[in-house]
């Protein structure tokens, strides 16, 4: 009995199974315009919560990619954004270097300076260029800016040379007029200031102002003449009595210094007299240029202005001499205020535009009359010429 | 099945279809646990194989209506699923999680299967690593998403004591 009930049952079951997968099968094979109408039933229904939630759930998805996304982006600008700072000055001081040897035209030897040790006690550096490259020993090493240093060994790919910040750098000065010479060396007793210069042996009869630039001299051989060296700071008291020590601002920075030029000998004989002081010059000439700029276009506004005030008045006038026709005249909130204009004293240019003003409308009123007179006399052929 | 029974299979499987049309989409896997196979089988062990069949029928066709394409291919494969688990119970729902775990892994591989092969839609190498890669990998996250339910809700699919 128990085995038939069984029986019965699955037989039951396997119907059931059967009409299941049947029923699934037909709608597997239902032609397309029959199945998406199906779908779509189902899905506007009784699905539509469950279809809402999975909508939400992947616009969730989505904005959490691209939140991570703009995150990552945001991030990658950051990142570039603190380089920008550190590209432009290495292109600034690319750009410098390039002009140098723009003006050098030739007689050097590019090389990049390679620092060994930390950035607050330079005196020496290593360069990559050597006696293959036809660097010599005294060799000056220099950089836009100004004087660097010197070659003092020279191996066939590299060099090493000595920074101006060296306690045994000297070199030859004078100051930009040529009125003082001195000796410049390192200013040794800096050590919370920063990297300085003192200019020694300035005769007590000259006294040089802050700001003043000092030029190598080119006496002594090694360097050549007019190469800046720094600039003047302020005088040192000192207890030698017949000399004055000056304190200078270095031309260049020893932490600063990246790609150099080392100047060759027989390009120093030539002299760099018009190389460096160009630089200073083309300066002062843009900022003259610019200053220029500004006041022509300064002047320009204020006449254009003075010319339009001085339209607006004469509109004014006009416009009064014609509502004085009308009875009554015009409301007063209608008229144009010139009580400020009448009020305020004439400028020059004012006084002028209104002359110019006059002058052009008399020529135009002698111009109609001589045109209507020529028209009378072209307009009147069979009454002879009359005047 | 007591009313007590019916009611916690019901909550149950109606937290498991929120789940599939929650966190899965919310997730995104390239290989998705399926929380609509784990909810039929939760089921089918509770109710006769004819049901079981029904049951998986209706899911299957539910999960279709989102594809319309593959219309149909769901529902076979779901009522398959439904009517064998149903009628292996005794097999396999014994009281041991490696059981349970291989349980929910065959009901979804064999899911896949028979669902890639009525669809029709993939063939050759495509089909292949889709049945011997990605459906495994899908199989073995639902094992392990069925575990860790049946330790959360525990306390709704084991009938009370007195």
């Amino acid at each position: 009995m128990a085995r038939a009930v069984r029986s019965t049952s699955s037989r039951f079951d396997l119907i059931a199974l059967g009409t299941c997968a049947l029923l699934a099968l037909i709608a597997r094979g239902l032609p397309p315009n029959l199945r998406d109408p199906v779908a779509t039933s189902m899905r506007r229904t009784f699905l539509a919560p469950l279809v809402m939630l999975q909508e939400r759930a992947e616009a969730s998805r989505r904005s959490l990619l691209l939140d991570q996304q703009r995150t990552a982006i945001t991030d990658s600008v950051a990142l570039r954004a603190m380089t920008v700072s550190s590209l432009e000055d290495e292109n600034a001081k690319l750009r410098r270097l390039i002009g140098l040897g723009g003006r050098l035209k030739w007689g050097f030897i590019p090389a990049e300076a390679i620092h060994g040790r930390g950035v607050r006690d330079v005196t020496t550096m290593t360069l990559t260029a050597g006696s293959a490259a036809g660097v010599r020993r005294l060799s000056p090493v220099v950089a836009p800016e100004g004087v660097v240093g010197m070659v003092t060994d020279v191996d066939p790919t590299m060099s090493q040379a000595m920074i101006w910040t060296h306690p045994d750098f000297r070199v030859s000065a004078m100051s930009e007029d040529g009125a003082a010479f001195g000796i410049v060396q390192a200013h040794l007793a800096s050590a919370t200031t920063g990297y300085l210069m003192e200019l020694r042996g300035i005769p007590f009869r000259t006294a040089l102002k802050p700001g003043t630039l000092i030029l190598s001299s080119g006496l002594g051989g090694v360097w050549p003449r007019g190469i800046p060296i720094g600039r003047v700071l302020e005088e040192v008291k000192t207890s030698e009595g017949w000399a004055r020590t000056y304190l200078l601002r270095p031309a260049v920075s020893p932490a600063d210094v990246g790609a150099v030029m080392i100047l060759r000998a027989d390009r120093i004989s030539q002299g760099f007299d018009n190389v460096w002081t160009n630089v200073a010059a083309v300066d002062s000439a843009a900022r003259a240029i610019a200053a220029a700029g500004d006041s022509l276009a300064k002047t320009a506004a204020l006449a254009e202005a003075a010319a339009r005030r001085a339209a607006i008045e004469a509109v004014s006038r006009d416009t009064s001499h014609a509502t004085s026709g009308i009875p009554g005249g015009l409301p007063p909130e209608l008229l144009p205020d010139t009580s400020l204009q009448e009020a305020a004293p004439l400028s020059d240019s004012a006084i002028e535009a209104r002359r110019r003003a006059a002058a052009r409308k008399a020529r135009r009123d002698s111009l109609a009359r001589d045109s209507a007179e020529r028209d009378t006399l072209v307009m009147s052929p069979t009454r002879g010429i009359i005047r | 099945m007591t009313l007590g029974g019916t009611l916690r299979a019901t909550t149950t499987f109606v937290i498991l279809v929120l789940l599939h049309y929650t966190l899965r989409p919310l997730l995104g896997w390239r290989a998705p646990m399926d929380f609509l196979v784990l909810a039929l089988l939760l089921v089918s062990i509770r109710l006769r194989p004819a049901t079981a069949a029904l049951v998986g029928l209706a899911i299957g066709l539910v999960s279709d209506s989102l594809t319309p394409d593959s219309l149909g291919a769901g529902a076979v494969a779901m009522t398959i699923v439904g009517y064998v688990a149903s009628w292996l119970k005794a097999v396999f729902f014994a009281d041991n999680l490696a059981l349970n775990a291989f349980f929910f892994f065959l009901g979804k591989w064999v899911f896949d299967v028979i669902y890639f092969v009525v669809e029709g839609r993939l063939g050759g190498i495509e089909l292949v690593q889709q049945l011997l890669l990605w459906s495994p990998l899908s199989a073995a996250a639902t094992a392990v998403a069925g575990i860790l339910l049946l330790f959360i809700m525990r306390p709704l699919l084991e009938p009370a004591r007195a």
